[in-house]
């Protein structure tokens, strides 16, 4: 049995419906803290509705309801007292293509920080934007042109911007859906090399695609398939010695 | 290499191809010439008639501004002027020019003249009260018959019994061309003057104030409720039925005849509420109701066009359902509910029959001075006109449309104009 740190995320036979459809069905899994996860499986089989459970993104489509129980740090999230807003203060989400505000890059980073009320004054807000940017990566290359469109940038920079706006608000878990998904090769490097970085602080949860990329970056691997969890394990088990047959026919690529 | 089967197919069927899409591109310019040919004729006619309408002919008169007569009470108050002989100074002004000497002869000559004289020559005196008491050359209008002689409409060789000048007042009507005191000039009456039976001091200053007022009116109730009702409908309210029967309903509402929303005016506003006829305020409530189908509809497009993609990077931030709405959603969404917003006011701006209803079309000579008094509108004005027989109302209705459509290109420029400058992309 897989041994874990610290966990931060608990679910518990969790099944997620789209009126009638079953997307998710009796998900039991646990995240450790301070970590990077990858979520992988062929296209359609719910790891991304799966992300979206635990900061309840869900919440936004139209007839989807959830039954089980997920905890974040031990509260229970989908409990009727439990808002949204913290919540989602406190698992931020990097979406699959990057989708900055048409606004500036200051204040696309500093968006969070300031409906949270998190900065006492001006000279605090710059103080927030510049260390996100910099731990993002991206303050050497946007610093001289911070009020510029954030639009204006390129895909792998508005996708650091992205990552930059979520960590602003200083989140303890960052959800990823395919954040390299709509990225070239450098760009996505780029982000990889920043996700290691950032496990350090931070619980990240990424959803991908790519096998190489989760083989790349991540500590444990959950592969999923038509809505059921088929295995779980550390990244090297999974690639090397996976147990479950459909496992290691996905990774090696039989079918998926 | 011989050519594949499917190759041979293809190039069999190149030649009806081709043939089609000629065919199809000449349909299309062929649609395109005749818009504009029936836009061409359009514009021609308007303009023809209607631009000679911004000029009329005007009689300078020498007269005695003698302060006795125009001013009995000696302190210009509107009463003092009322009470004055201006009405007389300038008939005799004219008898003078003409030589009028019998009463049949006085009586063509001051008919020469425009009713509104006399008010001029008061307004004149009030204006520069130092004059009075001396000799000063005063513009009047002529009266529309004599303006309509001038312009070609009243010719010499038609027989005495079927013009509406006699020989006598084209003789000075011809004299006093002759003498150099006629004059063609840009028509202040249209632009300053009011509804009047009078074709040659008929303007549409009341209408046009009516029109501000109205729209006033109008997009002041219209704009919020609609944008309000959008971003509901858009963001916040369940997919149920009721929704979806709304939503047939507002679709419905903007495809209901105008006349039916004054109908609604007239029995909900004015009989039931009790409030006055003819009243922009009534009249602008009527056009809010027609136009806000327009922007709600137009303003959900708006809303439906920004990419969820935003509303997932605020609501992932810890942005609440009303942040990621008011904060992001709806300022991109801005360009396009003001544009559909001044777009359904340029609608109502055009707009007849519903005002029709509630008692717009009165005959009002008075300027609102406010959204509680009664008034006109410029559509309602150039319905009005229409109806009157004189030959200088048909120009004075010309000219009325093409002022209405100079707004319309105004409203409509504005539009694109916002659009062009709040756009944003993502």
């Amino acid at each position: 049995m897989l041994e874990l740190g610290e966990t931060i995320v608990s679910c518990a036979d969790v099944s997620v419906f789209y009126g009638d459809t079953c997307a998710i069905n009796n998900i039991s899994i646990d995240i450790e803290k301070q970590s990077v996860t990858a979520f992988i499986g062929p296209s359609g089989c719910g790891k991304s509705t799966f992300l979206r459970t635990i900061n309840r993104m869900n919440d936004t489509i139209e007839g989807c309801y959830i039954q089980g129980r997920v905890t974040v740090d031990g509260d229970d999230i989908y409990s009727p007292t439990i808002d949204v807003v913290p919540l989602r203060a406190k698992v931020g989400m990097v979406f699959q293509k990057p989708n900055p505000f048409p606004k500036s890059i200051y204040e696309n980073v500093a968006y969070g920080p300031k409906i949270h009320g998190l900065a006492n004054n001006k000279n605090h807000l710059d103080e927030i934007v510049e260390k996100a940017l910099t731990r993002a990566g991206l303050w050497a290359e946007v610093k001289d042109r911070l009020h510029d469109s954030g639009t204006g940038l390129s895909g792998g920079q508005q996708q650091r911007l992205c990552i930059a706006r979520t960590i602003a608000v200083e989140p303890q878990i960052i959800l990823m859906d395919e954040p390299c998904s709509a990225l070239d090769p450098i760009a996505t490097s780029k982000i990889e090399a920043l996700m290691s970085e950032l496990s350090a602080e931070y619980t990240i949860i990424i959803v991908t695609h790519s096998m190489q990329q989760a083989a790349r970056v991540s500590k444990r691997t959950a592969f999923f398939h038509l809505g059921d969890l088929i295995e779980y394990d550390s990244t090297d088990t999974i690639f090397t010695n996976p147990k479950e047959q459909k496992t290691e026919d996905y990774i090696t690529g039989r079918f998926g | 290499m011989s050519p594949t089967k499917t190759e041979q197919l293809v190039t069999a069927s190149l030649k009806s191809r081709r043939r089609q899409e000629t065919s199809f591109k000449l349909l299309g310019i062929a649609a395109i010439f005749v818009a504009l040919f029936f836009l061409a004729s359009l514009m021609f006619s308007i303009l023809s008639k209607g631009l000679p309408g911004f000029f009329q002919y005007y009689i300078t008169l020498g007269v005695e501004l003698d302060r006795e007569r125009l001013d009995p009470a000696g302190d210009l108050s509107d009463q003092s002027l009322f009470d004055g002989q201006a009405k007389k100074i300038i008939q005799e002004a004219i008898l003078a020019e003409t030589g009028a000497k019998k009463r049949k002869e006085k009586k063509a000559a001051r008919k020469l003249l425009s009713n509104g004289s006399d008010l001029r020559l008061v307004s004149y005196v009030k204006a520069n009260p130092e004059l009075l008491n001396s000799r000063q050359l005063v513009k009047f209008a002529l009266d529309d018959d004599a303006d309509s002689y001038f312009r070609g409409f009243v010719k010499k060789q038609t027989p005495e019994k079927q013009r509406r000048l006699s020989d006598l007042q084209i003789d000075y009507l011809d004299q006093l061309q002759a003498d150099g005191l006629v004059s063609y000039e840009i028509s202040d009456y249209l632009f300053f003057g009011s509804a009047s039976r009078n074709a040659e001091m008929a303007g549409i200053k009341g209408a046009a104030i009516g029109s501000l007022l109205t729209l006033v009116v109008c997009f002041v109730i219209a704009f919020p409720i609609g944008v309000a009702t959008a971003v509901y409908l858009e963001e916040f309210a369940p997919k149920n039925k009721i929704t979806e029967l709304i939503e047939i309903n507002i679709n419905n509402l903007a495809a209901v005849p105008s006349v039916v929303f004054g109908i609604l005016g007239l029995a909900i506003f004015i009989n039931i509420f009790g409030m006055p006829r003819s009243i922009p305020l009534v009249g602008g409530m009527v056009l809010a109701l027609m136009t806000l189908p327009t922007i709600i509809i137009s303003s959900r497009a708006a809303i439906k066009a920004v990419p969820p993609s935003i509303r997932d990077g605020a609501l992932g931030v810890g942005a609440s359902k009303v942040q990621a709405t008011t904060h992001h959603v709806v300022p991109l969404a801005i360009p396009g509910m003001l544009t559909g917003t001044i777009i359904g006011m340029a609608q109502a701006l055009g707009e007849t029959a519903p005002l029709l209803m509630i008692g717009m079309v009165a005959f009002i000579v008075d300027i609102p001075g406010g959204v509680t008094d009664p008034g006109t509108v410029l559509p309602v004005q150039i319905f009005m006109w229409a109806d009157f027989a004189e030959r200088m109302f048909i120009q004075k209705t010309s000219s009325a449309i093409i002022i209405l459509l100079l707004f319309l290109i105004i409203m409509n420029g504005g539009a694109i104009w916002l659009r062009k400058k709040l756009e944003r992309r993502w």
